[in-house]
């Protein structure tokens, strides 16, 4: 019946009459490809050098000015993170007006500013242009730099860092760029705190001074805008810039790895490892190769339909996302496949990686995944024409990349000609399957060994510098580590003689004061924690009378039975004395680096199965980090003498609950005093 | 214009045209079935993008099976007779473009971006899944999955997520907004293969859809493709249903307290709007530009710069059909009580409505509003959603030239007087969110 009914359909469409009668058992053809029109920058050079391109599009009142330097990556050595603050600083005020001032401003006319070490770009309705033009010239050529600005700058970016610190994927891309560039590459090298530190606002007008000149600008005009009035306004605004002479810079080529090997960052705190494999690439835009990696990209890992993110996460389930990125860049680039793995499957995880590399390179693409990307590309970069600002991004390409007048008019054209063969020509020519580096940040207790099968196994630290090889001695043990370490802060006499303590501390969390006071009474089996800010109690944990409460902001809890046993455990000043006669089992797991001091970790397991993690500094025997999966990690030093007993008198804590690094100072701390109950509760 | 220039000479600086819109041109006509048609021809760039809307939302189901709305959004994606399961997605992509969707209280919306020359395709695909969409057992079980890992990601795992439903909850004590999209997975769970398929036959109609076409296109080509793909599909056999409930105005505040998986305490404040298309409208959303709206904003910069109290504050009209709530939330800073935050948040409110808002202020308000409109038709996408908005919540396709006149009548006073008038302390709902670990121990 209906292979009747479509067969007079179909004879009625032939006769020139349409019948509301659909075939919808296959999916119509595509239209004839439609041209597309790529729009035309008109360009023209002022006498210092600036070059402009002009991007008419009077669809909206708007206009938009996108100035870009181009100038050759620097190497920033103590002062790494210098051009960070570059933009912000400009932004920080003018000669004509305050920061207050400016934001007011820019707000006012609805309009846009921002600035960076590399650009400035400003945007508006065409009615507000001057306004807008004046106040990006301003902050162009105007810039004080306060003194003032730059403290709060660096202030924040010390609290950036310190959460990168944190960050398994910050300390991904940080280990993967040091170790496939070198500290000694821009690309390689990151900033610290030290380099923070040592960024003056001397350096930051020196750059300024430096690379603020026309000569290596561009500016990009986009919008309800004419050549001839562009070339007017950007005369008056920009004519009197002053050229200048700008340094260039040229680096050693960065060397893929003789063979494969593995680089890891030991977090234990992590249940989820970063995985990234990855070698650098020579390859810029315009380079025979690079629309045919975009295609080979996007075939590997470039979307959800892609090799990897149908293996690790469609067919194997291991991650929510897996992608890989063909960089392309003038100086040097980078291959890279990556994906957060569940801990307990990072070797096989890596595995399917290498697997899938190797097998795109021996076995290349098939025609159907050829054409699907090319159907995904075209179609990406069709959608991206609505924006005028493509345009103007396709004039800045080819001036700086010196590529063909109509390599863009053109682009879709080469897309679509590209063969399997050229795909797996690329393939070959870009990617060295056995030259990769495995890059992981995970828990190493748990994945370094199954990681060796990959190749040498390097340990780095967090900033991405070789960890230091360290070796426990042979005979070393927990035992003797806990009892070097109550030797070392004088001995298990002294500290038995400690019946009581109170101990009060302030700290300062971004701008606000903190009180935490502790009261030890072990003989008694109490304990008492109270965090306070302005007087108010924030947070209190009580025990007493074999019961323990919790209590925030006045809401109280008790305890159960498994969080009283581990509260217990902390209740005692000096826990190593007691471990094993509560029950607890200790083992070392070797000696670790604590910011840069060689420690024995140890692991003590309560019969729950609950664990926390002690580091006792190999050298003084002192504990100098508490590392706990529920309340993050302490730092201690400093340690005084009281009562011929060393306790620590600064305290850090990092924990996922604070946003940045509580740094505790002991004020007071008293010793063998009464222990009333007004103290403990 | 004319009223405008009359008022304006009466009293002088109070009111400051806005600058005309450009026009939005569109053509639009009616199917027998009531399929409503719109297209927007821009030729500039060879892209089209193909949307319906269907006038159903949460507010539109059976308070016993909430979230069935939001539900359909993920089923449509399943297929239909002519389009195997789960390749809806695929179909689209490799042909070059994009799709996605979106429920609210009051619509669902689907669209896709494709190169133009796949018009044909989209309108096909999308009369298919009017036409005969696969609603069946299989495809209901494999979406229920999807739904709850959406509700773990959006809703449970992410820190102040429930905020929405929390606060629509108290809200509304007799219309449906009291539930949010997301609705019940137990509701889900109850629901039968048969209400399933009822609730596509009742809302899935023609005669509650609006077709936009736009981008590059050619009228009547258009026209003629979607008589063909579109003309067969039956009318809905009942009327549609719509709720007719009056929300009573509220005269006790509604106060609470939520225990979430956060660090950060935050006050939550909700009042009560009119619906979305009263007049007031306007002047609410300048208010909340007003209150929150960029870093010079009278909120962001007492709360948030000067005294530290917050670190973020927001004001969101959630603009309803029926009327939705202006939603205000800040989060406290470090060690800050929120009971000290929403007093300061109080007395920036108080401060509004007993004082109003400066000249240069108002001025400043206009400048975003402006700028805000002009930007809201940069690309095809956003044109095609707000033309169909246009004809479904306004009632008028033309609405979209017309936004600007509308906030132009917008005076200085009425953004106090709003202020006076909806953000009513006694009528409002306050939450704290507070830590679970702060939550007290029951029994």
């Amino acid at each position: 019946m209906k292979k009747f009914v479509l067969g007079i359909g179909f004879m009625l469409l032939a006769t020139g009459i349409t019948f509301a009668q659909v075939d919808r058992s296959k999916l119509p053809a595509s239209g004839p490809a439609p041209e597309i029109k790529i729009g035309e920058a008109e360009t023209f050079t002022l006498a210092n050098g600036l070059k402009v391109f002009v991007v008419k599009n009077n669809k909206l009142p708007r206009v938009s000015f996108t100035l870009v330097l181009d100038r050759d990556p620097i190497l920033e050595g103590d002062k790494a993170g210098l051009s960070g603050f570059v933009g912000e600083m400009m932004m920080g005020g003018t000669k004509n007006r305050t920061k207050d001032q400016l934001d007011q401003e820019i707000d006012f006319i609805g309009a846009s500013l921002g600035a960076s070490a590399t650009s400035v770009s400003a945007s508006s309705l065409k009615k507000h242009q001057g306004k807008v033009l004046e106040l990006m010239a301003d902050v162009l050529f105007n810039p004080i730099f306060p003194e003032t600005e730059l403290e709060k700058l660096k202030k924040q970016s010390l609290t950036g860092l310190a959460t990168t610190k944190d960050d398994p994927q910050a300390i991904s891309s940080r280990l993967s760029r040091a170790v496939l560039f070198g500290k000694n590459h821009p690309y390689g090298e990151s900033q610290t705190e030290q380099t923070t530190k040592n960024i003056t606002l001397e350096d930051v007008k020196a750059y300024y001074q430096t690379y603020f000149k026309p000569n290596i600008a561009y500016l990009a005009i986009v919008g309800d805008i004419d050549k001839t009035e562009a070339e007017k306004i950007v005369n008056q605004y920009f004519g009197a810039w002053q050229k200048g002479m700008v340094p260039t810079f040229n680096y050693p080529m960065p060397v893929r790895a003789a063979k494969q090997a593995v680089a890891l960052v030991d977090r234990s705190s992590s249940v989820q490892s970063v995985i990234d494999v990855t070698q650098p690439v020579q390859m810029k835009i315009g380079d025979a190769d690079y629309i045919s990696s975009r295609l080979l990209n996007q075939i590997l890992g470039g979307g959800s339909a892609s090799r990897l993110f149908m293996n690790l996460r469609e067919d194997k389930g291991f991650t929510y996302g897996a992608y890989s990125s063909i960089d392309a860049d003038k100086l040097v680039g980078t291959i890279s496949a990556s994906a957060s793995v569940r801990s307990e499957v990072t070797d096989s995880a890596v595995y399917e990686f290498v697997y899938e590399i190797k097998n795109l390179v021996e076995n290349g693409v098939t025609q159907e995944e050829l054409d699907k990307a090319k159907a995904e590309l075209a179609g990406s970069f069709g959608r991206s024409l609505e924006q005028p600002s493509t345009v103007a991004n396709f004039a800045l390409n080819t001036a700086r990349y010196n590529l063909p007048k109509d390599y863009y008019a053109t682009y879709l054209q080469k897309l679509n000609s590209y063969t399997v063969a050229d795909i797996n020509a690329t393939a070959k020519r870009l990617i060295e399957p056995d030259k990769f580096i495995i890059t992981t940040v995970g828990n190493g207790a748990e994945i370094k060994e199954k990681l060796a099968q990959f190749g040498e196994v390097i340990e780095y630290d967090i900033m991405g510098e070789p960890a230091k090889q360290l070796v426990a001695e042979a005979d070393m043990t927990a035992e003797k580590v806990l009892e070097n370490y109550l030797n070392a802060i004088g001995g298990v006499d002294k500290v038995a003689a400690i019946k009581t303590t109170k101990i009060s501390m302030d700290a300062n969390v971004m701008g606000t004061p903190l009180t935490i006071a502790f009261v030890y009474d072990s003989g008694n089996g109490r304990y008492g924690q109270k965090l306070s800010i302005a007087g108010n109690v924030m947070q209190k944990t009580t025990l007493a009378d074999g019961k323990g409460s919790m209590s925030i902001q006045g809401n109280v809890i008790e305890m159960n039975e498994a969080q009283l046993a581990e509260a217990q455990l902390n209740s005692f000043l000096f826990p190593e004395a007691v471990y094993k006669a509560n029950g607890y089992t200790v083992s070392l797991d070797g000696l670790k680096d604590v910011d840069g001091k060689p420690a024995y970790k140890v692991i003590i397991t309560a019969a729950s199965g609950a664990k926390l993690i002690n580091y006792y500094a190999q050298d003084s025997g002192l504990k100098i980090k508490y590392e706990n999966p529920a309340s993050g990690d302490t730092f201690y030093s400093d340690y005084q003498a009281k009562d011929g007993v060393l306790m620590p008198m600064a305290w850090t804590i990092k924990s996922p609950q604070i946003p940045v690094p509580l740094e505790a100072k002991v004020t007071s701390l008293e010793v063998n005093v009464p222990v009333i109950e007004g103290d403990i509760n | 214009m004319k009223k405008n220039l009359l008022l304006s000479l009466l009293f002088g600086w109070i009111i400051l045209p806005l600058a005309a819109q450009t026009k939005i041109e569109f053509k639009e006509f009616t199917l027998d079935n009531g399929l409503h048609v719109i297209m927007h021809k821009d030729n500039t760039t060879p892209i089209v993008v193909t949307s319906v809307l269907y006038h159903v939302g949460s507010k539109n189901e059976n308070p016993e099976r909430t979230g069935f709305a939001h539900f359909f959004e993920h089923l449509m994606f399943e297929g239909s007779e002519n389009i195997d399961r789960g390749q809806y997605m695929n179909i689209i992509q490799s042909r070059g473009g994009t799709l996605n969707a979106y429920t609210s209280n009051d619509i669902t919306y689907y669209y896709e971006l494709l190169p133009s020359n796949e018009l044909d395709l989209a309108l096909y695909m999308e009369s298919e899944r009017m036409l005969h969409s696969k609603v069946d057992l299989t495809g209901v079980e494999t979406q229920r999955e999807v739904v709850k890992e959406e509700r773990r990601q959006r809703y449970e795992n992410q820190p102040y997520g429930t905020i929405l439903p929390e606060t629509l909850k108290r809200a509304y004590t007799t219309h449906p907004y009291q539930w949010a999209p997301i609705g019940s997975m137990d509701h889900l769970n109850a629901a039968t293969i048969e209400e399933f398929q009822q609730f596509y036959k009742d809302f899935y109609v023609p005669n509650n859809a609006t077709l936009t076409i736009a981008g590059d296109i050619d009228y009547a080509t258009t026209e003629s493709m979607v008589r063909k793909y579109f003309s067969e599909i039956p009318k809905g056999t009942k009327s549609v249903y719509r709720p007719n409930i009056t929300e009573p105005k509220k005269t006790v505040e509604v106060r609470d307290i939520i225990y979430d998986n956060i660090q950060i305490p935050a006050v939550i404040q909700a009042y009560n709007l009119p619906a979305r298309n009263h007049p007031d409208s306007y002047a609410l959303s300048m208010l909340s530009t007003y209150l929150t709206g960029g870093n010079s904003s009278l909120m962001t910069k007492e709360l948030v710069d000067k005294q530290q109290k917050a670190l973020v504050v927001a004001a969101i009209p959630l603009e309803l059909e029926d009327g939705g709530v202006f939603l205000m939330y800040g989060i406290a800073n470090m060690g800050v009580d929120p009971k000290d935050l929403e007093t300061e948040v109080d007395k920036l409110i108080k401060q509004v409505q007993d004082q109003g808002i400066s000249d240069e202020e108002f001025t400043k308000l206009k400048n975003i509003m402006e700028n805000n409109i002009v930007s809201g038709n940069s690309t095809i996408a956003g044109i095609a959603e707000n033309l169909a908005e246009a004809k479904v919540i306004y009632g008028n396709t033309n609405y979209i030239n017309q936004v600007m006149d509308a906030y132009s009548k917008v005076t200085k006073e009425d953004i106090q007087r709003v202020a006076k008038t909806y953000m009513d302390l006694t009528g409002r709902v306050v939450l704290y969110y507070l830590p679970k670990s702060a939550q007290p121990v029951t029994e």
